[in-house]
């Protein structure tokens, strides 16, 4: 016999109650490794959304905030446009690999059952640049030249749900001009899989915009250069420079709020938990004085109890901490769900993500949450005196 | 023979709010190695004060106290563990037996503490010689009120002490079975380890070699059985 076994069977011994107190450190713990495991998640997606966009730096018309910037991403719609001209000083500055123009344009779809309408949003783009910004675009059917007239290309996600098919024909436009589907892209994962795309000039045509843009998408020859360039395009006139590390750190801003929010929840449901776990040891300390009293007599030393005390608090929360990451690793898409309703901005992609390491952090936490709660009644049981102990049970 | 206890003018004074409790009143006391010691008395005479102040379960309010030739006053709490560990087995009324652990796991556990776990021959011989050697797998639930006892004494006995102290260690018991635990004390006795034992059973308490009546916190009474017997 050793140590970890006595502990072990004296929790056992009171079955119902660890049952429950390990249950209530497992739900704590759970909630622990399903933010944490949220947050790298988050980043890591965020990140590569922002990278597929095959963009550095984007150009906007000069007073868009930079929360507008993220709408860019969205495909929302502002209602201040850049000229030809901003192209042409863009296009000017060293290190600018490609600048491309897009304009970007909403209109109504409206479902004929229902009768609702749903927005839409319309990429104008010019094809051959685009492609060179995202050379892994696929198509179902074919691009699109740019000169040429009624056609588009659809997302995959927006096909699907649309039920759209190459060939078929939309109504676009103030005047329901007839739009011809050429291609449906093959999924990307982010947000193009939502959009129409038009050639550039046909967008500026149909919504009355003609010669108008509301973004410059810029690629540089070296990624160590996005802040030169940057610095470069904050000189011409209208526009406003917004890199994709300040839409990114803008968006992790915005998330973040929604994660101390989570964040709060947690530290007062491990709170909760800690002194539940100490009342409980504190409870069962209690009961067991004669018990200690007796170990005493037979040889037992202060620091016997404590330990053994203490042990049994960490087999506690390491069961709680093991059974509440099995958790969070099964009910994970339930947990992602809940939190991508909590957030104002969630990349397309999976969030969660675990790593070896979360899972050693988490476990290790666990540890530490039972030394920190098992030191006061480890102590208060080490210090009963033997005779104290064995009275105090008989009165 | 020399005395393995050897106690003088002990005193203990309980404090319960403002009233003060005397629950041993000068009491001088001593116990030969070998002997078998009977203390008996009213409820409330200082019986189980004196057997825990003299196993160093407590501490007394004064007078002196030697334990195999060890002052015991003064010493920390790390040289009584050593000290109770080193030289005394204890036996208690109700047993104190772990629930969860079988009848040779309870024998083990002052091992566990002393750091000699593992000693399995050890714990054979003992339950052979408290008559449990078909019992130690079971668990305290499973004994009879007898065979838990002497599972107790077996714990008494694991770690080869000098002394064994025990209080009422009948008082649970039906006649017949107290008969055969007291057998098992004479045993051990005959075998070289001191007793000491309270107890109200006074057929029991005579049988030992001397036997101490107390009363209000003060030995009043000391018959040595073996002179009686001979005076008989």
């Amino acid at each position: 016999m050793n140590f970890p076994t006595l502990a072990a069977k004296n929790l056992i011994r009171r079955r119902g109650r660890t049952v429950l107190t390990v249950f209530g450190v497992a739900i704590a713990i759970s909630v622990l490794f399903s933010l944490l495991a949220l947050n790298s998640g988050y980043e890591k997606e965020l990140n590569k959304e922002v990278n597929s966009m095959g963009v550095h730096i984007l150009a906007v018309p000069k007073g868009c905030p930079y929360e507008a910037a993220s709408l860019i991403i969205h495909g929302g719609v502002i209602p201040k446009y850049l000229s030809a001209l901003d192209l042409d000083n863009v296009t000017r500055i060293p290190d600018v690999e490609l600048a491309t123009p897009m304009l970007m344009h909403q209109f109504l779809k409206k479902d004929e059952e229902t009768g609702k309408s749903t927005p839409h949003i319309i990429y104008g783009i010019k094809m051959d640049e685009m492609l060179k910004l995202k050379p892994w675009w696929k198509v179902e059917g074919r691009f699109f030249d740019d000169n040429e007239t009624n056609v588009m290309l659809v997302g995959g996600d927006l096909a699907e749900k649309e039920n759209l098919s190459v060939g078929q024909v939309l109504p676009v436009g103030p005047d329901k001009e007839d739009f011809t589907i050429v291609g449906i892209l093959e999924r990307t994962g982010d947000q193009d899989d939502q959009f129409h795309f038009f050639p550039l000039v046909e967008a500026q045509r149909v919504f009355g915009k003609e010669g108008k843009i509301t973004t410059i998408a810029v690629k540089v020859r070296d990624v160590s250069r996005i802040s030169a360039v940057s610095a470069e395009m904050e000189k011409v006139p209208d526009i406003q420079v917004v890199t994709m590390t300040q839409i990114m750190g803008t968006i992790m801003n915005l998330a973040g709020s929604a994660k101390s929010l989570l964040l709060t929840v947690i530290v007062i449901a491990l709170i909760i938990s800690a002194f539940g776990i100490i009342n409980t040891l504190l409870m069962s300390v209690n009961e067991r004085t004669r018990e200690f009293g007796m170990m005493k007599a037979i040889g037992a030393s202060g620091s016997d109890i404590g330990k053994m005390v203490l042990m049994e608090t960490v087999f506690i929360t390491i069961s709680g901490g093991v059974i509440g990451t099995l958790a969070a690793l099964v009910g994970s898409s339930l947990i992602e769900s809940f939190v991508k309703g909590l957030l104002p901005y969630s990349p397309a992609g999976s969030l969660i993500s675990f790593s070896p390491e979360l899972v050693a952090f988490t476990l290790a936490f666990s540890l530490v949450l039972g030394l920190v709660c098992g030191i006061y009644p480890a102590f208060i049981s080490s210090r009963l005196s033997p005779m104290e102990a064995i009275r105090g049970g008989l009165e | 023979m020399s005395n393995i206890v050897e106690a003088e003018n002990l005193t203990k004074v309980y404090h319960r709010g403002r009233e003060e409790i005397h629950a041993l009143r000068e009491v001088d006391f001593a116990v030969k190695k070998g002997e078998f010691v009977s203390i008996i008395g009213p409820s409330g005479s200082g019986k189980t004060a004196l057997l825990n102040v003299l196993g160093c379960l407590d501490t007394p309010s004064g007078g002196s106290l030697r334990l195999n030739g060890i002052e015991t006053s003064g010493l920390k709490e790390p040289d009584l563990v050593k000290l109770r560990r080193d030289n005394i087995g204890f036996v208690f009324q109700q047993f104190y037996l772990m629930p969860t652990l079988n009848a040779r796991e309870n024998i083990e556990l002052p091992l566990l503490f002393s750091h000699k776990n593992g000693n399995m021959m050890k714990i054979d011989r003992i339950l052979k010689m408290v008559g449990l050697a078909d019992r130690g797998d079971h668990l305290p639930g499973q004994l009879s009120g007898g065979e838990m006892q002497r599972v107790a004494i077996g714990r008494a006995l694991i770690n080869d002490p000098k002394i064994i102290l025990a209080d009422e260690p009948t008082g649970n018991l039906d006649s017949a079975t107290s008969q055969m635990i007291f057998e098992l004390f004479e045993e051990l006795n005959r075998q070289g380890i001191t007793l000491v034992i309270v107890t109200h059973n006074m057929d029991l308490a005579r049988k030992a070699h001397k036997m101490y009546t107390l009363r209000d916190g003060q030995i009043v009474g000391c018959e040595d059985m073996g002179q009686r017997s001979k005076m008989q």
